[in-house]
């Protein structure tokens, strides 16, 4: 394993570092960081960046060390490797800008005192004679990976400084670059200026902060790169400009100094001003791609910064990769929410898909129902106030799903917020990913900053509502698909079977089944209303109720002192539900949907939490045309009405029939089990 | 010594440990035979440090005005010790005219395993370019510093005209003599500067400094305390955290390896070991130095040595005296006479 570490503690120093690692990392070296320092107010993409690859160092596995920035090898540094106390037979490396020849003499020595061997040395100002700016704090290489035919469409990465926003001839110029032919913009922005972007009327469909993934995956993404931004913003936009070029990718300075295109790179001088880039591309690069990107692949430079030269230099083999890639599969990525209609949707979808090589990963709650469905399932983390910050889950989950997935896989997520886990996978991997979305988004919910990250799925399926009225286009274009609800079958088992069996296994007889599917108080507390229903329900003598939980959910103990009503912890809760006479439930898409699909009387409930679908609205929808019962939180008199409406007076009868003669749309779950499962995506 | 003659002393003060040291001595041992100016260059090597202590002392003594940064420095005989305090820099910032210029090559121009000690070439370069010299020396300060600056000529040429002296510019050890103790206990010992390469891996300072000895004082031990290399059993002290005085009162024998990648180019920690009356233990190339007054040995050796001597006081005394016998041969008075033959040969050179 090669311990990576920068010649100072400054923030700057662990960027490179943590670039670098990802370099070597790609050429299939095991890499490591020593965890036991990191920056203060470290970026957060950043940690994303450097997770893979930071350790609690286990000095007996370190056999090589490479010392980047050696140019400024500070005491805290050396330090900190005599604390390690390396093996004392592993070869160490000095990787630097010495300006002097005592430079290099002083680093070589104060590291062999340290290790007590002498360590080699490497100056780029000999090896990369030629950097893309003078004060990079690593060595800028590029990997060379192959990319694709030049032909068709540019994925063109315009890459602007955060002052650029306030140029007002900026987001016209884009907004008219979005439309080109031949070009499929993504912009490129300083956090700050991508946030700010994102509250404008127009955003870009692909829009990137400069920090919002590796300048590796950035440049594995992108054919052409117009780089506005002077400042190198550490050395990310170096390196994501020397990755594309050792792979052939065009780089084009659009600085005001032209700086880069002054390096002695492979770069194209761009105008200045981002009005004139559209028609610069296309009048002077695209017709001539194939013959830029020849003379860049060939170019010297390119040569000397292509990792392999590098590699060559410190003396390091990129080891054989002599194990098969496994089969390509399909992994689902449900997100729990408040419930586990995410999973349980995916589930559906995946039942569907009968022979194909699937697995799931998702959060703890979860777990019972997946695997019940004979499916594997990697855990994730959930998150908790016991972590240091809001992503630390989101961390661990992204080293479980980059472990887990691997280039050719599809990855299937349902749920409403794409967590930077899934996000940075999807775009790392090359995934082909699909994101299931249910509509009936809240107003308010749908914004471009919750809808931004779309880019990254070739495929979006909206299951869609059972009603015209509830589905609405959130977005547009071919990757956008449509299906019917997605609702399981009705359970076959006879009512009057499932009835006998609870009749035994509760050890008594009842003539009316009421089930009550609230959940466990986490989007809203139903105690007053589950409280009511035991109460009314304790009036009846030959009532069984039944208050249906999934199993680890909670409900409050006072729900146990009545006599007709039982809490009962089921992953089985539709095929009890299916033999009720009542059902009182919220309005969240799967239990709304089973119950008109199942054709069962049903009082619903919604809940409604800021994060939440529009419960309220879909239970109006089956309200209005008379399949279903509409109580709000608050109307407790007039949930005792309807319950003794369709106990008693016929009113479930009526609702049975008006479910049976309902016109419903044809469900979708073999329609979106095809779109994932179709060998070809386009 | 012909009075006449003009000696002037190139020096940056600055340095904090053996280069002040010795310089100081000299100054004491020259100054006596006439007036000396000394010229102090403000390197890029010690930004904001201060004038070392024992230099500061002496000069006071002595009378003698540091003349900083002087444009033009002109004597018959300059005398610019440890060129490396050149090695951030690329000029001297200094006229030197004189007759002849003797470099004293303080520090190693080889590390162990013949990689360069600092850029010599450079600041030997700087040196030449800045002086109008009809003799320019250089003087090792050790045989085992000639071994090294001998090594480096091997692959590098010394500037045009520049010659290895013959003499040895030794270290002065003028120091009082304290007898070896009576009942010597194993009570160990170290102090140097704190820098990485005093310092040998923490395995070897283990084996040097146990948990069985009565007692193991390291001064000096900035880094180890920064590393968080604690070990109950030693008592760790800062550089010039106590008066040396006070330290070897509380150790009999001085156990001193360096980082295994650097040597001293004399030891004058050791000497100053002998002189209080310590047994003094090294590696065997740093101990050859002493003429035997040092023990050289391995870092596993060092308990049986040290056993060896503890059961035998007698057999301490005599070693601690024979080392206070090697370093007596490097008295001021010595150096006086090296100094005044080696001055009147380079006059007779050059009247010649």
């Amino acid at each position: 394993m090669i311990l990576i570490e920068s010649g100072d503690r400054s923030p700057r120093g662990f960027e490179a570092k943590v670039l670098f690692a990802a370099q070597l990392d790609g050429r299939g070296h095991a890499v490591t960081l020593d965890d036991a320092w990191l920056p203060e107010d470290l970026d957060r993409s950043l940690r994303y960046d450097a997770a893979p690859y930071l350790r609690a160092l286990d000095a007996a596995r370190v056999t090589r060390l490479i010392v980047i920035g050696a140019e400024t090898l500070a005491d805290e540094v050396l330090i900190r490797l005599r604390q390690i106390g390396l093996p004392g037979d592993i070869p160490a490396t000095l990787v630097g800008r010495f300006e002097t020849r005592q430079a290099q003499i002083s680093a070589r020595s104060k590291l062999a005192y340290v290790l007590g061997r002498e360590p080699d040395l490497i100056d780029l100002t000999d090896a990369q004679p030629h950097p893309l700016a003078p004060d990079l704090a690593g060595p800028a290489a590029g990997l060379g990976a192959t990319r694709p035919a030049t032909g068709g469409e540019a994925n063109l990465f315009v890459i602007l400084p955060e002052a650029a926003l306030e140029d007002p001839s900026t987001l016209p110029a884009l907004m008219a670059m979005e439309h080109q032919p031949g070009l499929r913009l993504h912009l490129v922005l300083p956090r700050r200026a991508r946030d700010h972007l994102k509250t404008l009327r127009f955003t870009p469909a692909r829009l990137f902060g400069m920090y919002e993934l590796s300048p590796t995956t950035l440049a594995r993404l992108a054919d052409m790169a117009a780089i506005f931004a002077a400042d190198m913003q550490g050395d990310r936009i170096a390196v994501m400009a020397t990755e594309m070029m050792a792979s052939g990718g065009i780089v084009v300075d659009c600085t005001p100094e032209g700086t880069l295109a002054g390096s002695a790179a492979p770069i194209l001088r761009g105008p200045p001003l981002l009005p004139a880039l559209s028609d610069y591309l296309r009048q002077t690069v695209l017709p001539n791609r194939p013959a830029i990107a020849a003379q860049v692949t060939g170019a010297p430079w390119t040569g000397t910064q292509r990792i392999e030269t590098l590699e060559r230099l410190i003396g390091l083999t990129p080891p054989a990769c002599d194990t098969a890639p496994r089969p390509p599969r399909t992994l689902f990525l449900p997100t729990n929410g408040n419930g586990l209609g995410h999973a349980r949707r995916c589930a559906l979808i995946a039942r569907e898909m009968e022979g194909a090589k699937i697995g799931f990963a998702a959060f703890p709650s979860c777990l019972p129902m997946i695997r019940a469905e004979g499916h594997d399932c990697l855990p994730l983390v959930s998150k908790s106030a016991a972590h240091d910050t809001g992503h630390a889950n989101d961390l661990v989950n992204y080293m479980r799903l980059r472990r887990a997935l691997q280039s050719g896989d599809r990855l299937v997520f349902d749920g409403g917020y794409v967590f930077d886990s899934i996000y940075r996978t999807i775009l790392e991997k090359g995934l082909d990913a699909a994101w299931i979305r249910r509509g009936l988004w809240q107003a308010g919910q749908i914004t471009p900053s919750a809808l931004h990250r779309e880019g990254v799925f070739r495929r979006v399926i909206v299951p869609e509502e059972a009603f015209g009225e509830l589905n609405a286009d959130m977005t547009f274009g071919s990757h956008i698909h449509k299906v019917g609800p997605i609702v399981g079958d009705r359970p076959e088992r006879p009512v009057e079977a499932t009835r006998a069996a609870l009749a035994k296994g509760l050890g008594r007889d009842f003539s009316t089944l009421v089930v009550t599917m609230l959940g466990g108080g986490v989007a809203a507390d139903r105690t007053a209303q589950m409280q009511m229903l035991a109460a009314l329900m304790e009036r009846r003598p030959d009532c069984l109720h039944l208050i249906l939980i999934w199993p680890g959910s909670v409900v409050p103990p006072a729900l146990y002192g009545w006599k007709n009503t039982t809490v009962c912890q089921t992953r089985n809760a539709a095929a009890i539900a299916a033999a009720a006479d009542l059902v009182v439930t919220a309005a969240g898409y799967n239990s709304f949907h089973e119950v008109l699909y199942h054709g069962l009387p049903a009082i619903f409930i919604p809940q409604m939490a800021g994060f939440m679908d529009d419960q309220d609205r879909r239970a109006q929808a089956a309200a209005d045309r008379g399949l279903a019962v509409a109580v709000g939180a608050g109307e407790m008199l007039r949930l005792e009405r309807e319950v003794t409406a369709i106990l008693d007076d016929g009113k479930g009868a009526e609702l049975r029939a008006a479910l049976a003669a309902a016109d419903l749309p044809a469900r979708g779950n073999a329609r979106a089990a095809g779109l994932i499962a179709a060998e070809v995506w386009t | 010594m012909n009075a006449s003659r003009r000696i002037a002393y190139v020096i940056e003060p600055r340095f904090s440990g053996g280069t002040s040291a010795a310089v100081a001595a000299e100054l004491e041992a020259i100054a006596r035979f006439g007036p000396v100016t000394v010229h102090a260059i403000e390197s890029g090597m010690f930004h904001g440090r201060a004038v070392a202590p024992q230099l500061e002392a002496t000069l006071s003594a002595l009378n003698i005005d540091l003349i900083w940064n002087a444009p033009v420095i002109a004597a018959d005989l300059v005398i610019l010790h440890n060129p490396s305090f050149l090695k951030f820099q690329d000029n001297l910032n200094a006229k030197i005219i004189c007759r002849d210029m003797i470099v004293v090559t303080h520090e190693n121009f080889l590390r162990p395993g013949g990689v360069e000690g600092f850029d010599v070439a450079a600041c030997l370069s700087r040196i030449d370019r800045a002086t109008l010299a009809l003799g320019k020396y250089v003087a090792p300060i050790s045989a085992a510093n000639r071994t090294t600056v001998e090594g480096w000529r091997r692959t590098h040429p010394l500037p045009f005209g520049w010659q290895v002296l013959p003499e040895t510019w030794f270290n002065i050890c003028a120091f009082e003599m304290a007898a070896p103790p009576d009942r010597p206990q194993d009570r160990r010992g170290r102090h140097s500067r704190p820098g990485f390469e005093k310092f040998p891996a923490p395995a070897v300072l283990d084996l040097c400094f146990p948990p069985y000895a009565a007692a193991n004082t390291i001064l000096g031990a900035d880094a180890l305390i920064a590393e968080g290399v604690v070990r109950p059993h030693w008592t760790l002290l800062p550089f010039r955290g106590i008066e040396v005085a006070q330290y070897f009162g509380m150790i009999d024998i001085m156990v001193y390896f360096t980082a295994a990648t650097w040597r001293e180019s004399f030891g004058r920690v050791l000497a100053e070991a002998l002189a209080a009356g310590k047994l003094a233990l090294s590696d065997p190339d740093t101990a050859a130095s002493f003429d035997g007054g040092v023990i050289g040995v391995r870092p596993d050796e060092v308990d049986a040595a040290i056993a060896a001597h503890l059961n035998d006081p007698a057999r301490f005394a005599r070693q601690v005296r024979k080392g206070q016998e090697a370093i007596a041969r490097q008295s001021a008075d010595a150096f006086a006479d090296m100094f005044m033959g080696l001055a009147d040969r380079l006059e007779r050179r050059a009247a010649a």
